[in-house]
């Protein structure tokens, strides 16, 4: 029983990982807090829907086909709404409103087009569960926790073994210095938002699966904050430990009685606090400090 | 006459709402993405004591007042000592709590299906002389020495913290003030349309707020105050689809983040508060 609400907890923390990952690409390079990242969650996962009903396509072509759709739409908010304030120097609260502003934008287009009704995904899998041995697994939980699993190795793979992602850590540390380094700003950072809309568009065919698609679904981002903060801002690792710790915990208090799943939410936000108190720093340790 | 007596009155409470946006995001640079959820305690506070126990206006919107200070106590005290960005984050965690509790405390508040039978306390002039009173309380607020700090926090943490300014105690005084005021924008509320559900108070509404400060100028109380009054009562005259206002707002505050960020009125206060009070006229920089 431990074991199977372990796997199930993974399962939904990996989810939360692509979302909280997505968050801390962003904070890492441009150190604000990108709330549109909501927004991006929504309208991928109509967009996926649409892919999935209108075109028919199999369960990995839905994804591979949604995954780029989020991209564009991801280097299309980078676009509009960040482009032209890293060109003007703007402070950081500029790039918050901004993106609070897009967040409210692509919710309230996708109320707009698709209006407040609630769609279902189409079911992708011919068999709910496979028993192994005492377990039984969803079928959804766990290829949901592979593909997690594997998009994040990739990402890793990407940030550490390559040159490119040496380039995104060097634009994490200081932007000047790595220009002067030779490294294409615009272009990094157009990639790094296209990554983050990937992971985001994965991500929201991930959460129309698991809820109905409703116009406020991208609010389920307040599960990548609580990770990151868990976690540690900025820090990719902490966010995937933070959302899989998350996970975990909000699998096992939906179980504890008086709890549920109506008040987890409380729950969960009481231990945020409380963890902010004793370890601000998150799991990674590390804090941003801004510099003089 | 009656309906527009009713736009009045919620224009004069958006009007209070707004002016705490104004003193937390405005003055003090701190993004509340949960302040939405401060009006719900303002307003589920006095609206529960004024149908449970059936108390006079003003101790219930003074209780919805302490609610308000202390949630936004419970809030600020682990996170406003850090980056900004973890008010920002909390505050967001914090709006689905309380629609969680409220949602799942149905015995007191009426969960999803809402509070009902609130009496009917707020007047139109009730609204309008305490959005006028809360208008110059932030007024001078700003223009205090606790204004001034917040404003240098706003702009640099570090330059302020060695001029000697508490940074943290300035952050929270100002989340503190703020708060109080989003709650009784609550508590008038909750008593004006006798009737508040915890889907009224979602994220939507905090980010609209933010939208509405930016959209009249981050650095004057003008800007805020006009922009809410034009945002809040143009919609009602013009009747436009609603589902189209927050796209327009949206589309408009973008523009003018890229383009001219400082908002419609900048810097800009109307001179009429440095004549009303002469002892205020030197000090204009906002």
């Amino acid at each position: 029983m431990f074991a199977q609400q372990l796997v199930n907890g993974l399962s939904l923390g990996a989810v939360y990982s692509l979302i909280s990952v997505g968050f801390a690409l962003v904070f890492n390079i441009l150190k604000f807090s990108n709330f549109s990242q909501g927004g991006l969650l929504t309208v991928s996962a109509y967009l996926g829907f649409l892919v999935a009903t209108r075109l028919r396509l199999s369960f990995a072509m839905t994804l591979l086909v949604t995954g780029f759709l989020g991209g564009v739409v991801a280097l299309v908010i980078e676009r509009l709404a960040f482009r032209r304030l890293r060109a003007q120097n703007s402070p950081v609260i500029y790039y918050f409103v901004s993106s609070i502003t897009m967040g409210i934008l692509l919710e309230n287009l996708i109320t707009v087009f698709f209006s407040s009704n609630f769609y279902a995904y189409p079911r992708f899998f011919q068999r709910f569960v496979i028993n192994l041995g005492p377990f039984i697994l969803s079928v959804t939980d766990l290829t949901m926790l592979g593909i997690s699993v594997f998009s994040l190795s990739v990402l890793m793979f990407v940030l550490y073994g390559t040159p490119f992602g040496t380039a995104i850590r060097a634009l994490s540390m200081d932007q000047n210095t790595a220009r002067l380094m030779g490294v294409d700003v615009d272009f990094a950072i157009a990639i790094t938002f296209f990554v983050v809309g990937v992971f985001g568009g994965i991500g929201g065919v991930f959460l129309g699966i698991n809820y109905t698609l409703y116009p406020q679904l991208g609010q389920l981002i307040v599960k990548g904050f609580i990770a990151s903060v868990i976690g540690g801002l900025g820090n990719i690792l902490g966010a995937v430990v933070g959302a899989l710790l998350l996970g975990v915990v909000e699998v096992v208090l939906v179980g504890v009685p008086g709890v549920g799943s109506g008040l987890s939410p409380v729950v969960i936000f009481l231990l945020m606090l409380v963890f902010l108190i004793l370890r601000p720093q998150g799991i990674a340790g590390v804090i941003i400090k801004e510099k003089a | 006459m009656g309906y527009y007596l009713s736009v009045l009155t919620f224009t004069a409470i958006t009007v209070v709402s707004i002016s705490s946006i104004y003193v937390i995001t405005g003055l003090t640079g701190l993004f509340s993405l949960g302040q939405a959820s401060f009006m719900a305690v303002g307003a589920y506070t006095s609206g529960v004591l004024l149908v449970r126990l059936g108390i006079p206006f003003a101790l219930a919107a003074t209780a919805g007042i302490l609610g308000g200070l202390a949630a936004a106590w419970v809030v600020g005290v682990p996170t406003l000592r850090l980056r900004r960005d973890y008010i920002a984050l909390v505050t967001f965690g914090f709006g689905e709590a309380i629609i969680a509790i409220l949602n799942n405390t149905t015995d007191l508040t009426g969960g999803a299906m809402g509070l009902v039978g609130i009496p009917q306390r707020t007047t139109t002039w009730l609204a309008v002389f305490s959005a006028a009173a809360t208008v110059l309380l932030v007024r001078n607020f700003k223009y205090s020495r606790f204004g001034r700090q917040c404003i240098a926090v706003k702009n640099d943490e570090i330059a302020a913290g060695s001029m000697g300014v508490n940074v943290s105690r300035t952050k929270m005084l100002a989340f503190l003030f703020g708060s109080a005021l989003t709650a009784f924008a609550g508590a008038l509320y909750g008593s004006y349309t006798s009737y508040v559900e915890p889907s009224l108070f979602a994220w939507g509404l905090s980010a609209e707020w933010i939208i509405i400060v930016f959209f009249g100028g981050i650095n004057s109380l003008t800007g805020a105050v006009v922009a809410a009054v034009v945002l809040s009562t143009l919609p009602e005259i013009l009747r436009f689809a609603d589902e189209w206002r927050i796209v327009v707002y949206s589309v408009i505050v973008l523009v003018i983040l890229n383009f001219r960020p400082s908002g419609v009125f900048g810097e800009f206060e109307l001179p009429i508060w440095a004549t009303i009070k002469k002892g205020f006229s030197h000090v204009n920089q906002g």
